[in-house]
């Protein structure tokens, strides 16, 4: 028994000294909390006493936003500073978010300018109409939803919060019936066609709210509520206004548009904003940094909680740079009118069925300005009318067989491979090679005519062209034997006719340029055919590019559309100071003498006013000196009509330049297509002599006019109703 | 038994108070943090649901005494292993059941929320250690440095079951509370200084040591250590927010302003001027912090820090071990929690996903720490009772 207590005392006193060393412990945790806990009140006075006022400050401090606001785009002149494309400005009304625009300021602000201005309801869409809805009757709409679909949505686990929102909205607006939408009535159409605008805006960028059709009374009502309508704001907008039906000017973009999708970065990259306008197109878009313009940029300071505590303008930016081009657009509507009227012409004649186009390109041999483009395309409309439409473009970015009109180029390319020399004499007669229908030239069936180049390039013979390639080949004329042509005489002769322009780009200022088709297969026929213009594809600016080069005496000069980039007018009346000038540019120099360039030249000028020549009949009696090349190609149909694939046919081509002596013009025409029989007008020739014609007379006029006038007007655009004006008085004067 | 004492006498009233006083402090700081209009639902109702959920639970837990839940406790330990492993294997996929959130799969998506099962092993995890050390200390009751040491192996052995599963998932903030409750197990488990000072020290030399290699040897951690960069990012974020800014470091910072410009006095209920992303749950001290300043955030501190003590005060009250076991760990839980909420919104500790308990909205948080505190309204409760069962001991002592 006296064990038993002692142990249970000794139980008991370790028990006590775990106890004790139980509170010890239990003490220690404690205190070490209470430190812990010390620690987060110390920091807490440090930042919320010690360093509150930084952070006070932090808050208060601004961020700055930079704005860019639109300037003009820069306007585009003809050479003689006739307007081209024209900025108009509109009046407009704008509103500008900040980061704490909330929905109901906008929605207020809205309902007070839907009393000042009348929308345009038409782009409102059915989901806009939902939301607006939703806005106005929140608690209707959601009541749409019931609790456990809304517990659902909730739940759903691989949504976000964003997205759950949005389902949730969604199953709203798929439940607001058609009545009532109906609802909204014709005051609240109005009030969301101002607001949907608004909501659609970025912070701080001034978003258009309406621009057209601002009348002057809405314009003076909202200007002087400004004070009541927080964000809104009246400014000048700017249209963008096509003065000429010059399909080479390009288009730019709406601010709806904005930059294009797949040029994004390109363009945010350059400081552009998402809604801006720029150039989509030809000249609008080639020519898009010069006529942007400096934007202005304004900084918006806002502090932290996204309100705008201060505005200051940074740069005050500029309007865009003018652009003047070497375009006459006298020149221009007057050939287009011919090319227009000869194709009709043609059109209604026999044989015609695939004949939709023709360009006439018209430039300075010296200095590669392009004075005229000129490219027109029928088309038939849905209601099977006929109508014509600009192609011009089509002069850089389609590509024909030319036929004849290289023949100059085949010469000077024998001449320069030292295959023969100017003055060879060589027998036209049909060439007959195995396993291909004889070759021969158009004006001798079956005789055997000795000729020497001129004569050649006068009469237009096939066969001095194919003896000139076989001499390049370095191969012998056997008659019904073949010919051994490799690959490399196909390059040699490309090559040499890439340093004329032909299938090589010209290197114009446009966007799209095309080099043209290279056939592909290397039998020996069709390098007879490529030496005639019947194998590879040129477009009709590489022809003008070529006959360039032999009239400028061998230089290959780059064709531009740009001829000065000027300051803006300051007045509106005269041109601004010229800010670059772009003179002409040499690509390269062909590889022949001056001798052989003059012998090509005189053939040329053989075809004009030689007693064979095959345009003497078009050119014989003009009144100026001139030297040209026509051209029949028999070209296989792959146009737009694709039933029609394959079907033979003739195309028409010509090439010159004038004055003989001294070029001020080269010019080139081309239509493809003109007949699928034989027989046909030739209007490649009408509307080449018609366009010289009408250039000398343009140039007659101008430098008469010149001389009464000082200084660089701003001339209003020429319209082609003057063009028939003057036409017409001309008829009544004959 | 404990018929000898009326309902009111053996209600822990003053906890009741404390929590009352946290679900007004919730409720307010939840309806300012909802006011950017950034959440479709109202957080404010379904806080004011969840405490009553809670409310329910503690209630209901009073029902049981200690007794049962010491025997009950590795039967919910199992059960909470179980719900663990059921969330590793459970399908991930998009829209599936367990489907990662901020890459990390710790959640069951159920029709009615979504349930943190980590959140419950928590407590769970809390009653097996106790029970587990009291039954040690039962069958050992002379103790030696071997008998210390075996205890320590098996509460490591009981750590290291669910802290596997969660660093699966992974959640480091959820593993590092296990530590805690480990450590304050530890500590007042009576284990011998001996052991604990030394393991203390080392923990705390390899945490600075990561740390410093965190700074200075990124490369060896990352390719020998086979840490992620993004574990560096938060390291970095936390000690530099503002090289961060646009980044990893906006949360911190958003959070450092909202705090400190709240200075002394707050901007007022509702007058919150600065966003913090996630400011109803895991960032809602910013809104206490900037909207009553350093008083208000001051007072929330210490209402937590009387918790504490109030449960302190508690666990010296309890004669049975395993109570006390399970206060202390209780005690640890709720200490890591704020320690390290608040902590990470003022830039004294890096940032994990750790709620701020009874204040944070969140189910799973407030179901965990209700069942925490159900214990303590129980143990309270049912006090008297086991006062009475060791009565002679005790009085021969005295």
């Amino acid at each position: 028994m006296r064990k038993n207590p002692s142990k249970k005392k000794r139980a008991a006193s370790v028990k006590a000294k775990q106890r004790a060393n139980l509170s010890f412990r239990m003490n220690i945790l404690f205190f070490s909390i209470f430190l812990l806990f010390s620690m987060l009140i110390l920091r807490l006075g440090y930042m919320q006493i010690v360093k509150g006022e930084d952070y006070v400050r932090e808050l208060a401090r601004t961020d700055e936003v930079t704005v860019n606001s639109s300037v003009p785009r820069g306007r585009i002149y003809d050479r003689q500073g006739r307007v081209l494309v024209d900025n108009e400005p509109k009046n407009a009304i704008t509103y500008t978010k900040l980061q704490s625009t909330t929905t109901k300021d906008m929605l207020d602000v809205a309902n007070k300018l839907a009393k000042l201005i009348k929308m345009d309801t038409k782009p409102i869409t059915d989901r806009d109409k939902r939301d607006f809805w939703i806005t106005l009757n929140k608690e209707k709409a959601y009541a749409k939803v019931s609790e456990k679909e809304q517990q659902d949505i909730n739940n759903a686990p691989d949504l976000e919060q964003k997205e759950k929102q949005a389902k949730l909205d969604q199953l709203v607006r798929d439940r607001i019936t058609n009545d009532e939408l109906r609802e909204l009535t014709k005051k609240d159409l109005q009030v969301l066609a101002i607001y949907r605008l608004m909501a659609a805006g970025y912070y701080l960028s001034p978003q258009i709210i309406k621009s057209d059709n601002v009348t002057n009374k809405e314009f003076a009502i909202v200007s002087e509520n400004l004070s009541k309508l927080p964000g809104v704001n009246t400014t000048t907008d700017w249209a963008r206004v096509k003065k000429s039906a010059l399909s080479i000017l390009g288009s730019t973009t709406t601010p709806r548009e904005g930059i294009p999708k797949n040029l994004v970065d390109y363009y945010l990259a350059r400081d552009y904003s998402r809604n801006d306008r720029v150039g989509k197109s030809y000249i609008e878009q080639q020519y898009e940094e010069i006529l942007q313009g400096q934007k202005a940029v304004v900084k918006n300071a806002t502090n932290g909680k996204g309100q705008v505590v201060d505005t200051e303008t940074t740069s005050e930016g500029s309007p865009g740079k003018e652009l003047i081009l070497t375009i006459d657009s006298e020149l221009q509507e007057s050939v287009d009118k011919i090319v227009e009227e000869q194709l009709l012409f043609a059109k209604s004649q026999g044989g015609s069925s695939l004949l939709d186009r023709a360009f006439l390109v018209m430039m300075n041999p010296n200095t590669g300005e392009v004075l005229s483009m000129v490219g027109k395309k029928l088309e038939t409309d849905d209601k099977g009318k006929m109508t014509v439409n600009d192609y011009a473009i089509g002069t850089f970015t389609s590509a024909y067989e030319v036929g004849s009109v290289i023949k100059p180029a085949t010469l000077l390319t024998g001449y320069s491979l030292n295959a023969i020399t100017p003055n060879d004499v060589f027998i036209d007669e049909p060439i007959k090679i195995a396993g291909t229908q004889p070759k021969k030239s158009i004006f001798n069936p079956s005789g055997s005519i000795p000729m020497d180049g001129l004569t050649a390039l006068e009469r237009s013979s096939n066969v001095y062209m194919f003896k000139t390639a076989m001499k390049i080949a370095g191969v012998n004329y056997v008659p019904n034997a073949g010919l051994r042509v490799t690959l490399e005489d196909f390059t040699k002769i490309r090559n040499s006719y890439a340093q004329f322009g032909l299938g090589v780009k010209t290197g114009i200022d446009l966007p799209g340029e095309f080099e043209g088709f290279k056939g592909n297969e290397t039998i020996s026929g069709k390098l007879l055919d490529l030496v005639i213009g019947q194998y590879d594809t040129f477009t009709p600016l590489q022809l003008a590019q070529f006959v360039s080069t032999i009239a400028n005496g061998g230089k290959r000069i780059q064709p531009h559309l740009a001829k000065e980039i000027r300051e803006p007018s300051v007045d509106g009346k005269t041109l601004g100071p010229i800010v670059t000038e772009l003179g002409p540019t040499i690509l390269n120099t062909i590889d022949n003498s001056k001798t052989e360039i003059d012998y090509v030249k005189n053939g040329m000028h053989r075809v004009y006013f030689g007693s064979q020549g095959t345009g003497a009949s078009y050119f014989r009696d003009a009144k100026f000196d001139a030297a040209g090349k026509t051209g029949t190609a028999e070209a296989v149909y792959y146009g737009p009509n694709k039933s029609a694939y394959g079907t033979q046919t003739l195309s028409i081509t010509h090439v010159g330049y004038a004055p003989y002596d001294n070029p001020e013009i080269a010019y080139a025409v081309v239509v493809p297509w003109v007949t699928t029989g034989t027989n046909y007008t030739a209007i490649n020739n009408i509307i080449a002599r018609k366009a010289v014609d009408k250039y000398f007379e343009i140039q007659k006029k101008n430098t008469e006019k010149a001389k009464q006038k000082v200084g660089e007007k701003i001339q209003k655009p020429i319209t082609k109703e003057q063009i028939d004006e003057e036409d017409a008085q001309k008829i009544d004067a004959q | 038994m404990n018929t000898n004492k009326k309902f009111s006498d053996r209600f822990d009233w003053t906890l009741a108070f404390i929590m009352l006083l946290f679900c007004i402090i919730s409720v307010t700081a939840i309806a300012s943090a909802q006011t950017s209009g950034q959440y479709a639902a109202n957080y404010v109702t379904k806080q004011l649901f969840w405490y009553f959920i809670g409310a329910c639970i503690m209630g209901a837990m009073m029902y049981f005494e200690p007794d049962q839940y010491k025997k009950m406790s590795w039967y919910l330990y199992g059960a909470g292993i179980l719900l663990l492993a059921l969330l590793l294997i459970a399908p991930g996929g998009v829209g599936q059941i367990a489907e990662p959130r901020n890459g990390a799969k710790s959640w069951f998506h159920l029709p009615v929320g979504d349930i943190q099962p980590s959140e419950f092993m928590k407590t769970f995890f809390i009653l097996a250690l106790a029970r587990m050390v009291s039954k040690h200390h039962e069958k050992y009751s002379m103790r030696s440095l071997k008998t210390d040491f075996m205890l320590l192996g098996k509460i490591f052995g009981v750590l290291l079951i669910p802290l596997a599963f969660i660093m699966q998932q992974p959640d480091l903030g959820s593993a590092l509370v296990f530590f805690a409750i480990t450590a304050a197990t530890v500590i007042v488990a009576g284990i011998s200084w001996k052991i604990i000072l030394p393991i203390a020290g080392s923990a705390a030399a390899l945490g600075a040591g990561l740390l410093w290699m965190a700074l200075y040897m990124q490369d060896f951690l990352q390719h020998k250590l086979g840490f992620s960069p993004y574990q560096f990012a938060r390291i970095y974020s936390w000690l530099d927010p503002y090289s961060y800014a646009s980044s990893d470091g906006y949360h911190l910072i958003s959070s450092l302003n909202a705090i400190g410009s709240g200075e002394i006095f707050g901007k007022g209920f509702q007058g919150r001027e600065v966003y913090v992303p996630e400011n109803h749950t895991d960032f809602v001290f910013s809104v206490i912090g900037e909207e009553y300043g350093f008083i208000g955030a001051s007072a929330v501190i210490c209402l937590f820090f009387f918790l504490i003590f109030h449960l302190t005060k508690l666990t010296l009250q309890m004669k049975d071990p395993f109570c006390t076991y399970v206060c202390a760990g209780i005690i640890a839980m709720i200490t890591f929690h704020v320690l390290e909420n608040i902590g990470m919104t003022i830039q004294l500790l890096p940032i994990t996903g750790i709620p701020l308990p009874f204040i944070s909205y969140g189910g799973s948080s407030m179901m965990g720490n209700a069942l925490a505190l159900g214990l303590v309204f129980s143990m309270k409760f049912h006090h008297r009772t086991y006062m009475f069962g060791n009565h002679d001991e005790d009085e021969e002592f005295l």
